[in-house]
Order: C-alpha cells, then structure tokens, then sequence
C-alpha cells in the first residue's frame, strides 16, 4: 500500500509518519477515532521506516522495533531464569565430571539440565547472543528514534489541527469572551509562571516544559551499551586476571602472571565470644574477622623463568587484607577469599650439642623449603645428604617421605670436622617430631651407630620458641585485574543519569486556539497526566476558567 | 542485651498495631460509606484522614524502632531476613506516604496497609534477635545497597497494590464469555494467593503460641568437591506439626496432634537442600489453612470474594489507579535499580572480587530489573495501558517476592545454596 | 545527511557484526583447557641438576618423552628403573628421555637419583609453575612429544612398563 504522506496543509512528510509533522495531523485514517493520539516520537517516521526496504533495511527495521526488544528482554529473562534452577558449574572451583556431578546430584532432571547446557546458560553461546541481540537493538532502536524525535521537537507548529487538540490525553473546548489575543497572552503570562516556555502566535498558543527528559531514554540506552561493551572487554585477557594463590605465613609467593610477589606476614581470625551472641547462636564458631596482613613485592631483577638466580624483590605495598578491604596496587586487587588452619614449619634455627663434651655450638640456619646443602655451627660442617619433608617409611621400611609438603620434615645431616672421621658422621635430625617420631629419629641414628656411620655423640636441639619460624595458616587470596570496571562504572551512572531524567521529570506540551471565541486546549504528556491535568487547571482558574481537573481528562468524556 | 534494644521491640509492637487500627480505617472508609446516616464523600474522607494519620503515627514508631535497634545492636539492622523484612514494610510505607501524598486516594491505603500488616507479621516469624555481623556482611556498602534495594521494592508493592485495585475495580461480574471468566479466575486467584500468606502466618502464630515442636534426625549424604561422599546427620526442628517428614530421617519427638503421632509422608529425596522437609511441611500447612480460611470467606461471602470487594470501588476511576500504579513503577524503578543491581554490584566487587556472579539471588535481581524494563517499553512504546498493565505490575512485585523470599525458600531448598 | 544514511547504516552492523561476533565467538572458547593428544607442548625453561638451563625450544627437532615424577609418589620411584633402561635404549636412535621433578628440593633429588643410579636429565621445576602448566592432576604423568613440539600421547598414572614406554617411542620415531 502506499501511504499518500502529503497532509491538507501542504506538508509533505516521510513515510511511516503518523502524525503530520507540521500540523498534526492524523495521517493514518484507520486509528481508531474515539481513542486519545498516539503521541510516541511526536507521530514522525522512523529513520528506517522506508517504502521499498532492501536486505538490510530489513535487518536494521528487525532491531529497530521496539516489539522485537521486547521479547528480547523476555527471552533473556527466561534464559536467565532457566540457569537459576540448578548451581551453575562455575560455582564449583574444580569439577572434572560435570555429568557425572549432576546425574548424581540431581538425578534424571539434573542429567537433563547439564546436557542441554543450561548449567553452563550465563557462558552459552544463545545466552551471550541474546545479550548481542539486545545491545544492537539499544544502538540502532536509540538511533532511529532519537533524530526524527528531535527535529520533531526543534521545528514544531504552535497551531495545531484541531483533531490533533481535541484527540490528546487533556482537552477542553469551551467558549471564551473578550479579545482571544488577549486571553492568549494572559494563560501564557499563567503557564511561564509555572516556569513553561510558551510561544503565542495571534490566538494559539505552545506551552513546553522539562523537554530534556524526552532524551532520558536515549541517555540511558547509552549507559547501557557503554556498559556491555565494558563487560565484554572483561574477556580481552590483557584486561582481565582471576587466579587464587595460598599463602602460607612468612611465605613469599609468585602471583601467577605477573611479576608481583606476595607475602603473607601474619593471618588472624576471629571469633565472637559467646556473650556478644544471642542465645541461639551460643557457642557456635560464628566468624568476626579475617585479616592477612600482607606485603606486596615487585621483582626489580631475574624475574622471568630465570632459573639460575633467584628473583630480586622489592616491597612496593602493603595492607591488611580484610573480606570487605582488599588489598589494590596499579590495578592489582587481592582478596581475602578463604583460610585453612594447618601448622607448617618454616625454618628452625637448631644447636648441634656434643654430648659428649657437653659443649653446643650454633645455631645454625635450617630453611624448610630449599635448605642450604651446608651449614656451619662451630667448627663442625654439616652437609645436607638427605631431606624427607614428610617423613615416613615405605614398605621396606626404608624412610621415604609421604608428600612434598613440610607435615613432618625430617634432615639427614653428615658432620665433618675437629675428631672425627674423615667420612663424617650421618644424624638424621626431626625438627618438630610427634612422640611417635621421637622415637624414630632415636631408632635410626642407633641404626646409623650399629653400622658404624655415626658415634651417637652429636644431638639437634632447638630450644626457644623464637627460634622457630611456623606458619599457622595459610590464606587464599584472589588476585584480580579487572581493568574494564571504570567503563562498567561510566555505563552505569550514564545509565542512571539517563532513567532519573527520563522518569523523574516530564515532558509537558499544552496547545491553545482560539476560533471564533472558542477555545480548544489539548495537552500531552507521556508520564504524569495527573500532573499536566493540574497545571493546565490551575492555570485555567487563574484566567477565570475554574474547572475541576478531572474534566479535562479526556479518556474519560470518551469512554 | 540493652534497654535500646527494649525499647525497640516495644516500638515496633506499636507500629504493628498502628498498622492493624489504620488498615481497619480504611476498610470503614472504603466500605462504610453506604452505613445509614451519613454522607459518603464526608465519610471517606473523615476516616481516610483517621487512617493516614494512624499509618504515619505508626512509620514513626517504626522508624523509633529501627534506629533504637541500630544504637542498640551496633549495627544497621538490615542483616538478617527478620531485620530486612521489617525495612521492607517501613520502606513500603515509606512509599504508601508519598504515593499518597500525590494522589490523596483512600483507596490505595486499604490495600497498602493490609500489605504492610502482612509482611510486618511474616517478619515477625523469623528470630528477631540481633545477630553480630559475619565479615563478608561488615560494609556500609551493602547498607546502602539493602536500603536502597528495599525502597525501590516498596514502591512496586504500592503499584501491586493499586494495580490490584485496579483490577477489582474493573473486573466485569456480569461477562460470561471466555475471556471475562479467565479474568474473574485469575483475579481471585491473586486473592486467595493473599490468603495463602495470611493461613501461612496464622498456622505458624497459631502453633508457635501453643508451644508445637517437633523434631526429626536426618541423614544427609552429600558429594563434596573431591566428588567423596560425606554424610552427615542432623537434627531438623519444626514449629509446625509435621505431614511431612524431612527425607532419610527419623523422628525423635512429635507432640500428637488430631490423634496423629507420625508424619504422614516423607519428602520425595530430590529435595535435599538445607531444611527442604520442613519447608515443605511449611507449604503443605500454609496451602491448608489458607484453603480452609478461604472456604470459610467464601462461606460467609456466597460470592467470590473479588465481587465483594468489587462494589465498594465503583465511585473511583480505574484510569487514577492506573496512573498511580505507574507512577510508583516510575519512581521505584530507578531507585531498584540504583539499589539492587548498581550498588549490589560496587558491594560484590568489594567484598567478592567481582561485580557480578550470576548467583541465583543476583539472577533474579536481573530477571526482576528486565520484567519492569519490559513493563515501561510496553507502557511507553507498545501503548499498553489499563488492565494489561495492571496485571504486569502485579506479576511484578510477586517476582519482587519470589526474589527476596522465594529465591532463598525454594532455590536454597532445592540444593544447598544457603543464601547471604 | 540523507546522503550519509546507507553508509552508516552499514558502517554501524559491521561494528555490531564484528563485536557480536567476538563476543559469541568468546562463548565457544572458553572451556577445555587441559592438553591432550595433538595440542602444542607448553614451553617451559628450567634448571638442570648438571647446573645448566633446560628449555623445551632446545629440545626440538627430536622426539622428546618428559616424565613429571616425585620422591615422594611411589609408582613415579617404580618406574624409574624402566625409564632409565629405555633412555639408555634410545639415546643414540634420537629420542630424548627428560624427567621434570616435581618443585623438591634440590638434595632430596640428587639423593633419589644417585640411590638409583638414574643418568637421564631432571629438570627442577619451581612452585610447580611448570606442572601447573601441563595441568597435571595425577603423579606420575608422562608426555610423548613429537619431532614438531605436538603432544602424541600422554600417560597418566603409573608405574608404566618398558613395552609402555618402548611401543610408544617406537610411534615418535615412525618405526611403528
């Protein structure tokens, strides 16, 4: 069908409009003629809207349709909905066998789930395409609204058609005396009062106010693709770090990645005590703090995969890393994310004594991880032949060590020097022995004595606590770069910006003409009809016209 | 603990029973304005100032009770679901009192207040004591966010509640066809949904009053993240009596009830989440006496009872209605927004390192924001208007309720996310 | 204006074509990081017990077996002595053998070897970077690289046995 878009006033306008642009018209007869305007975009044409739309024209009219965006917002609700129904699999930290986890956790339905995808939804190629669909449409929907919406606004006409006024939301038609450019001029002194901008031509008048919130919409649609597109750039590696690293105390760890270091100095928990709890809650474990108070390092030197020398740090910050307070170093954010209570030594700072002298000598240094090859304590040398970090014996009941974290570290040291053998003698040395291990430690250097490897002379002692260095826990930490935030943030508060403008204030219009001594008033807005009712009422009152707002609306005297 | 917190509780018993007397006011202005001897429009009016005078006393009281508590708990109390549910019915009057003060319908007070009354009550069923603060929960940030979350969600309560009004008032008794019938169907359904919740609270008051307990030893098997199986065995407490029993368990004590001493079935095994037995013990009895309390309205009524309510609606204009209901969606949406999702996420990416989690909670959140967005388009852009919104707005707020409460009843209930 | 519609009409799908596509095509990427048979071996410089550097690059052009084992695993100690035997089998035919400890230290290491009389390389691998690397979820684990650095076969668990580990040289080399 094509549209005849010229209006009885002579305007010529695009096809697609629905209301002349000039005028105001009615271009499109088979509105119902009863009902109030359709005033969306002031009744212009769409920039799309065409008569003979090519391959892409359709593509862009496909997103340029509201109804479209709609079910969008529906189907990405529904989708989103859908991944709420069962956990998530990257809820877990480590699952191997998703398939397996569901059908045992969540039988047949949970089988279901899985294999169509959805415990993956929020990842999910259709998920993240809707997101997609519905960015493109913001963009091309804001587009093709806003600029016909704006010229719209910036040429209108102060005198309307008739059917225009009397078909708005707000209309009153009543006879008027006296001079019609004078009254004209009286209701505009009312309406600027009421802080309108009102334009007068003879006997119409325009009356407008609060126009910028009609570009809240686009403003926020703005914030919103700003924020999409920061949250895809999440996805750009360069902009993004999640890794987790488990310090223990006094340890200084590698952050994966990066040529930062970090070191746990000391760990604290908290509990409430039981009379800072409610009766309910009496002696359960209810956590107050966790805190790590940690050092940041940068590596100045050998950073890299050097292997032959060891990195060159600096420390560079530091912070007592709390659940809600992370610790933050150019974009470098670690945080607190779980403990584990778990004694490991860290280096002990033991005395040889001779017991048969009764004289001691040392200390000497024992780091746990990495432990010199030599040490020195007197004039004795003791050269590290065995290390077993988690001592124990195989089934030939040769010692072996059961993992390679330091649980029961055991040293096997040969002592040469002054009176001994040229070969030295072998002691193997437990530095934080069980009862149990006590007893070993004394069964295998007699061992050593019956094989003539050692004279049982020699013995480790460490004596004062601060003579050991153990870590209590160890704290996880998650280091994150998240260098799209700020944009995510922007998007945002021009989100924001833009749906306060375009909810908290209205566009307000009212028309006046004057023909013959009767005057017609229309009045648009699309929010608030309460409001412009009363404006326009009390305006009218003022210029001798009492009338009861709930007159004016229109829907009601037609319905 | 402290004589703030004394006065605090008393305060809020106050508020309470404000809210009853100003609800009661209401319901004469709205219904008594036929009674012999007096003018209605002056009726309405006396009894509808009554009644806005006896909600704002009541706020005030509320709002004593919320800052006694803060001063004497150490904390802002919005931490737990007794201290957000009571935010909840003070933000929802919050909005009541400036939708109001807008509009001045009287109308929007009998359904208002009665919301109130009901979320107050449902509040008052979890413990109310004030609990110390777990670290994670220790920031001003998520303060603002529950603060700001639960205003914006007040003022779609009060949309759902002119909404609903809005609906009763249109609703067509005298259509018999197809459409007319699915209309008068689903409203009362919306009716006696509310007295589900009512029977829900009754049952527990009820129960709670005579002292009803009940306990069960459960066996939970779970698999843990190195895919072992652990079981642990627990004890599950009920407040109501049990028609069902938690799955895998064994009962230790019951108090008989109707001469019954067993429970009569046991959970199906699917529902293995934290409480899954009792919550469902909690449904089951809810449904129950809500059925048998709207069978006896009915009963009283011989009427639906949307057409007994329908009557006394007829001298308002469904279009004021519809307007205030959008008007409340207007105003809570940026709010909700700014609250429940902005805020939420500067809080996540503080306390959890990232702003967003897809956390079922977060989720719904989302699903809530993207349900009011598609509601202002198709109000805006697609011109829908009168009933059609006014459903929306009220399948909005009951996804607003399945967002604070069911997300943590039913998602939490189903598998062991616990919530925060 | 009129004029410049079309072109930023298409300017403007292009751009959504274009990050639309990445973002989708994001979606399909993510998981499935472990290696398996035919993924490039991740490289890797280390420390040698002979003092000198060790890297994958300079072990390309030859088919390379890397064997991950500690002291403290015992059906890594088991298999030892069959690894030794095949490295002094197939050292002149071309195929390296390499072990890469599992981040102990240093003496412990040495101690193990020369009570096993173990001649291979082993490599020191430090905080587990490089395990971490070949995502290793179980000791021992053992690659079988091809002449071009592209992962063949991977053995996990063990102790492997000779034809285990014969067969599957005899592969690399192409003497099937």
């Amino acid at each position: 069908m094509i549209q005849n878009t010229k209006c009885e006033c002579g305007h010529q306008n695009p096809a697609g409009t629905v209301l002349c642009e000039s005028c105001g018209k009615p271009l499109v007869e088979d509105l119902p003629l009863d009902t109030p305007l359709e005033m969306r975009y002031d009744g212009a044409a769409r920039r799309s809207q065409k008569q003979n739309p090519a391959v892409i024209d359709r593509v862009w009219n496909f997103f340029s349709s509201v109804k479209i965006a709609i079910w969008l917002i529906i189907l990405t609700l529904i989708g989103s909905a859908i991944g709420t129904i069962y956990p998530q699999e990257s809820t877990f930290i480590n699952l191997d066998e998703p398939a397996k986890y569901y059908k045992e956790t969540y039988g047949t339905w949970g089988t279901v789930y899985q294999a169509l995808g959805f415990s993956r939804t929020y990842e999910s190629w259709w998920f993240i395409g809707l997101l997609v669909m519905i960015g493109t449409s913001l963009v091309i929907c804001s587009l093709d609204r806003v600029l016909p919406l704006y010229k719209a606004l910036s040429k209108q006409q102060v005198r309307k058609h008739m059917t225009f006024l009397t078909r708005q939301q707000t209309v009153l038609q009543m006879q008027v005396e006296g001079d019609a450019g004078q009254w004209v001029e009286r209701f505009a002194a009312q309406l600027r009062r009421k802080r309108y901008r009102v334009w007068t031509e003879g006997s119409a008048l325009l009356a407008e106010k609060n126009r910028f919130s009609r570009w809240g919409p686009y403003i926020n649609h703005i914030g919103l693709i700003i924020f999409l597109l920061a949250v895809l750039g999440r996805s750009v590696p360069a902009w993004h770090m999640d890794q987790y690293v488990g310090v223990d105390e006094h340890q200084v760890k590698q952050v994966p990645g990066t040529e930062y270091y970090i070191g746990n100095d000391k760990f604290t928990v908290e509990y409430y005590k039981d009379e800072e709890l409610p009766d309910n809650l009496k002696g359960i474990a209810r956590a107050k703090l966790y805190q790590t108070q940690a050092t940041l390092y940068a590596c100045t030197q050998y950073c890299g995969d050097d292997p032959l020398h060891d990195p060159v740090l600096k420390p560079v910050e530091s912070h007592a890393i709390e659940v809600n307070s992370p610790l933050e170093y150019k974009g470098l954010k670690f945080y607190q994310f779980n403990f584990e209570q778990k004694i490991r030594l860290i280096e002990v700072k033991p005395m040889l004594i001779d017991a048969v002298s009764g004289q001691s000598y040392g200390p000497f240094d024992l780091k746990m991880s990495d432990p010199a090859e030599q040490s020195q304590a007197g004039p004795y040398t003791l050269t590290l032949s065995d290390v077993y970090p988690d001592f124990g014996l195989d089934a030939e009941g040769a010692p072996m060590t059961k993992s390679r974290d330091f649980n029961n570290p055991a040293f096997v040291f040969r002592i040469t020097g002054p009176d001994l053998d040229a070969k030295g003698e072998l002691y193997i040395y437990f530095p934080m022995p069980s009862a149990a291990d006590k007893g070993v430690q004394q069964q295998i250097n007699d061992s050593f004595k019956r094989l003539g490897s050692n004279s049982g002379r020699f013995n480790f002692e460490v004596g004062k606590m601060e003579n050991v260095t153990f870590s209590q826990y160890t704290s996880y930490l998650n280091v994150r770069v998240d260098r799209a935030m700020p944009y995510v943030w922007i998007g945002a508060a021009i989100f924001m910006i833009g749906v306060i403008m375009g909810l908290y204030w209205q566009h307000r219009r009212i028309w006046v003409r004057i023909d013959d001594g009767r005057l017609t008033l229309g009045a648009h807005t699309n929010k608030n009809t309460y409001g412009i009712r009363a404006d326009a009422a009390s305006a009218l009152a003022k210029c001798g016209i009492p009338v009861d707002p709930k007159v004016l609306d229109n829907r009601r005297n037609t319905r | 603990m402290n004589q703030w917190l004394d006065i605090s509780s008393a305060a809020f018993q106050a508020a309470f029973y404000l809210y009853c007397a100003s609800f009661i006011s209401y319901a004469i202005a709205v219904a008594g304005k036929r009674w012999s001897n007096r003018e209605p429009a002056l009726h309405n009016r006396r009894w509808g100032r009554i009644g806005f005078v006896l909600a704002v006393v009541g706020w005030a009281c509320h709002l004593t009770f919320f800052f006694t508590r803060w001063k004497g708990g150490g904390h802002i109390p919005t931490s737990n679901m007794y201290e957000f549910m009571t935010f909840l019915a003070m933000a929802i009057v919050f909005a009541f009192i400036v939708v109001h003060s807008i509009y001045r319908n009287n109308l929007l007070g009998a359904f208002a207040l009665p919301l109130v009354v009901i979320i107050v009550a449902y509040a008052a069923v979890f413990p109310s004591e004030v609990q110390p603060l777990i670290p994670a929960l220790n920031s001003y940030w998520l303060k603002i966010h529950v603060t700001t979350a639960a205003t914006g969600e007040a003022f779609f309560a009060v949309a759902f509640a002119a909404a609903l009004v809005q609906l009763l008032r249109v609703i067509d008794f005298s259509r018999t066809d197809k459409k007319g019938r699915r209309e008068q169907k689903w409203v009362e359904f919306v009716l006696f949904f509310m007295v589900v919740i009512i029977g829900f609270l009754v049952s527990v008051f009820a129960f709670r009053g005579g002292g009803y307990e009940a306990s069960f030893r459960q066996e939970e098997v779970h698999i843990d993240q190195q895919g072992a199986e652990q079981s642990v065995t627990q004890t599950v407490e009920y407040g109501l009596p049990p028609i069902a029993a938690p799955y895998n368990s064994e009962q230790i004590s019951m108090q008989p009830y109707l001469g019954i001493t067993k429970p009569l079935f046991e959970a199906p095994s699917w529902m293995n989440g934290v409480n899954a037995g009792r919550k469902l013990n909690t449904v089951i009895w809810s449904v129950l006496s809500g059925a048998i309390l709207y069978g006896l309205l009915r009963l009283i009524a011989r009427r639906p009872l949307a057409a007994v309510i329908h009557p006394h609606l007829t001298d308002i204009d469904p279009e004021d209605l519809d307007e205030i209901s959008y008007r409340a969606i207007a105003i809570g949406f940026p709010v909700f927004t700014l609250g429940a999702l902005i805020f939420a996420m500067i809080w996540a990416q503080i306390a959890w390192s990232r702003f967003w989690g897809w956390d079922p909670k977060e989720v719904w959140a989302l699903i809530t924001w993207l349900f009011y967005s598609a509601y202002l388009h198709l109000r805006l852009s697609r011109g829908w208007q009168g009933t059609r919104s006014a459903w929306l707005a009220v399948i909005g707020f009951i996804v607003v309720l399945f967002t604070l409460i069911g997300v943590n009843l039913v998602i939490a209930g189903l598998h062991s996310y616990a919530g925060v | 204006m009129k004029r410049y519609r079309k072109p930023i009409q298409y300017m403007i799908l292009a751009v959504v074509l274009l990050v639309g596509g990445y973002a989708i095509g994001q979606s399909f990427l993510t998981p499935n990081k472990a290696l398996k048979p035919g993924s490039e071996a991740p490289s890797f410089e280390l420390l040698g017990l002979d003092g000198a550097t060790h890297s994958l690059a300079s072990y390309k052009g030859k088919p390379l077996v890397i064997n991950f084992w500690g002291t403290f695993c015992p059906p890594c100690r088991n298999e030892m002595p069959a690894i030794q035997a095949q490295y002094d089998k197939w050292s002149d035919a071309g195929a390296q053998i390499i072990g890469i400890n599992l981040s102990e230290d240093r003496v412990s290491v040495n101690s193990f070897l020369r009570s096993y009389g173990i001649s291979f390389p082993v490599l020191l691998d430090k905080n587990k970077k490089t395990e971490k690397a070949y995502g290793l979820k179980e000791y021992p684990t053992t690659f079988f690289i091809n002449a071009d650095g592209v992962i063949e076969d991977i053995v996990i668990g063990g102790p492997m046995s000779e034809e285990t580990i014969e067969s599957r040289i005899a592969r690399l080399l192409g003497k099937d």
